[in-house]
């Protein structure tokens, strides 16, 4: 097992004309994903790297039963794109426009939300389940290096260090059950310790990385459902940014929700807090592996 | 960016919401006018995107429009919360009975709302002292704010009955006009009842969205608000970079100058911080923080024109997390164009390049024809990328 995605996945993809859809379209088919479908309004009969393309989401699911969606949507459309895909049923979605308007990211959001369906984004670079599926760019042209098949749950609030920290579990020996790199918008589809509840339940996986960064508040979530019991499997986190704490509050220096607001916003406050919660705090990506012994 | 009085009072004035009478003035004999105009007794407000005016001697009352010339004349100029101020709001004067608070914003997931009897005090004054004064709740992104959610949560705010609908009428319009301003941020504070028992939108503090101004054209034309660190004036170069930002489609980039004497060419958010926090870990100075998300040449080109403009820099580090998204030859094309464009030579400017992923082979080619380039070989760490910088730079 793995969460989210695996290797019965039919995936769809949204927006799949554009350039960066038909880069990740050829990887993710020769990584072996199912992707059934592409959906691009107006291009319907057309096909892209071998998949055929439709013009709606409701066409391609009853031509396809496609059950998860990547959607490359850019940002000034992708709250309808978000909301056509839940409508007609489909529960899986990862988001990568990013710098999407907050109010379309809270409407699409809470329309997924509403009937339960589980999205990554906005701003992921996608979910790979090593070895059964990936949903979207995540791993490039090298999923199969980068993202070794493991029993680690790992999940990222930035795409970049999903892979660099798949990566050095790799090199250690070790993998990932799956792999989830959550967005890096100021709202997501899912909390952090949400996800953390999936691989909770999850039989094939038997600890989790997380990557935190300042700003919100995903990983003080983790650390009340750590102290709570909710989570009983190990959490090794790396928590970057601490830099951010010479500088004065406000400024962002890197997503837009790695903005210091409140007190427990840093990365040091975090790192004290889901240590004392019981986790696994990591100075380096090298200690990772060594935190998982 | 946020929105001066003036814009965001125009917004809510075109939706028909109750704003006093007033507008912008630039000069003492302006404001006098404007008084005038209004019918004597006006505030005199700094034209400055600060909270807490009142408190920095920046609103005033003046009864007539000697005194409003004259209270014009002591904050025109004046620096307020660090901004000099160059422009004032003239409006009618309130007769104020009581001060209430409301604010919409946005929580973890969803728009949230605020709103608080206790106005016209700082609303995190309240929430120190008392904090049931303050009533939030979530607001369904997809519904709206509902009449009937706005009255409830008014009456658990405790005000009298009879001004309930009253507020709650107003409450689910000014969500309407925060939604369609798309707004990250909207204050009224106070939201005044006066003495005719009417409600009055008073102070108002506005946040837009920078992600949404293709649907705002009325603000496109905005000034930059946007600071540096410690609210300093942005320089040259950052400006430079959020021009570029704007003018080419797709990605992003962002740019902010540090005083150290490394710059930082990283992506992906999150690989930046890391980098960041290992380079001040390893002795190390970042003469900036910048970021990338997959973009056309244009974008990146134009961070590395920033980094080398930047007269503190004296080294780089281009510190890519593995590319998933983009080819690795964008980034080192980008690198040698700006490297051509700005006269670089990288055997006295020790550039490292941490970058791999779709293309590179072929990336190692192209850097390969300027001598002085550094490019790690593959599966080298982002730790591996940092030290090496700071011992070239260093030595």
């Amino acid at each position: 097992m793995s969460i989210l995605i695996d290797s019965s996945t039919r995936v769809l993809v949204q927006g799949a004309t554009g350039a960066q859809a038909r880069f990740d379209i050829r990887y993710c088919l020769d990584y072996g994903t199912r992707i059934v479908a592409g959906v691009t309004p107006g291009r319907g009969g057309e096909t892209v790297e071998g998949v055929p393309v439709f013009n709606t989401v409701a066409a391609a699911l009853a031509a396809t039963g496609a059950n998860a969606s990547a959607v490359y949507v850019p940002a000034r459309g992708v709250k309808d794109a978000v909301m056509e895909a839940v409508e007609a049923g489909i529960r899986v979605l990862a988001c990568f426009a990013e710098n999407v308007p907050r109010h379309d990211a809270a409407a699409a959001v809470a329309a997924a939300r509403s009937v339960g369906a589980r999205m990554a984004g906005f701003n992921t670079n996608g979910v790979i389940s090593p070895g059964r599926c990936k949903l979207g760019g995540i791993g490039g042209d090298r999923a199969a290096q980068i993202y070794a098949p493991g029993r680690i749950g790992v999940c990222s609030r930035s795409g970049g260090m999903s892979a660099e920290i798949c990566w050095t579990l790799s090199r250690a020996g070790m993998g990932a059950s799956t792999c989830v790199s959550m967005g890096g918008d100021p709202i997501v589809g899912m909390r952090m310790v949400e996800v953390l509840k999936l691989f909770e339940a999850d039989p094939e996986t038997d600890a989790c990385v997380i990557f935190g960064e300042p700003g919100g508040t995903h990983e003080i979530e983790v650390a009340e459902a750590l102290r709570a019991g909710e989570l009983r499997k190990p959490v090794v986190a790396l928590i970057a940014g601490q830099f951010q704490e010479r500088y004065p509050a406000g400024v962002s220096f890197g997503h837009f929700a790695a903005v210091i607001k409140g007190e427990n916003d840093s990365a040091s406050a975090k790192r004290k807090i889901l240590a004392a919660a019981g986790a696994r705090v990591a100075s380096s990506l090298e200690e990772i592996p060594q935190l998982l012994r | 960016m946020k929105l001066l009085e003036d814009h965001a009072k125009a917004w809510l004035r075109a939706r028909a919401l109750p704003v006093p009478d007033g507008r912008a003035a630039h000069t003492p004999e302006d404001a006098a006018e404007l008084a005038r105009a209004l019918g004597g007794r006006v505030a005199v407000k700094a034209l400055v995107a600060a909270g807490r005016r009142g408190k920095a001697g920046a609103v005033k009352i003046a009864n007539d429009e000697i005194a409003a010339e004259a209270v014009a004349r002591g904050i025109l100029g004046a620096e307020i919360a660090g901004q000099r101020t160059r422009r004032l709001y003239v409006e009618a004067a309130v007769d104020i009975a009581a001060e209430l608070y409301l604010s919409f914003g946005f929580g973890r997931l969803a728009p949230q709302i605020a709103v608080s009897r206790q106005g016209g005090v700082d609303i995190e004054t309240v929430a120190a002292s008392d904090p049931a004064a303050i009533v939030t709740a979530e607001v369904d992104a997809i519904r709206g704010l509902s009449v009937w959610q706005a009255a409830y949560l008014w009456e658990r705010a405790g005000v009298e009955s009879k001004l309930v609908p009253l507020l709650a009428a107003l409450t689910a319009r000014l969500y309407t006009a925060f939604r369609d301003a798309d707004a990250l941020m909207l204050e009224v504070n106070p939201l005044a009842v006066t003495r005719a028992g009417d409600l009055s939108i008073v102070g108002t503090m506005m946040e837009i969205d920078g992600n949404a101004l293709f649907r705002h054209p009325e603000w496109q034309d905005l000034e930059l608000d946007e600071t540096g660190p410690g609210g300093r004036a942005l320089n040259e170069r950052e400006r430079a970079v959020i021009a570029a930002d704007r003018k080419f489609q797709g990605g992003a980039i962002r740019y902010t100058e540090l005083p150290g004497d490394i710059a930082l060419f990283v992506s992906g958010g999150g690989a930046g911080l890391l980098q960041h926090d290992l380079m001040l870990a390893a002795g190390g100075r970042p003469a900036n923080h910048s970021d990338l998300s997959p973009a056309s040449i244009d974008k990146p080109a134009a961070l590395f024109d920033a980094i080398f403009a930047n007269p503190g820099a004296k080294g780089l580090l281009i510190g890519m997390n593995y590319l998933q998204l983009l080819p690795c030859t964008l980034i080192v094309e980008a690198l040698l164009l700006s490297i051509k464009r700005n006269g670089v030579d990288p055997r006295g400017f020790p550039i490292v390049v941490r970058l791999f992923g779709p293309k590179e082979d072929e990336a190692r080619r192209l850097a390969a024809t300027v001598p002085g380039i550094h490019y790690l070989p593959h599966g080298a760490s982002l730790e591996e990328g940092v030290r090496k910088i700071v011992a070239l730079v260093g030595a």
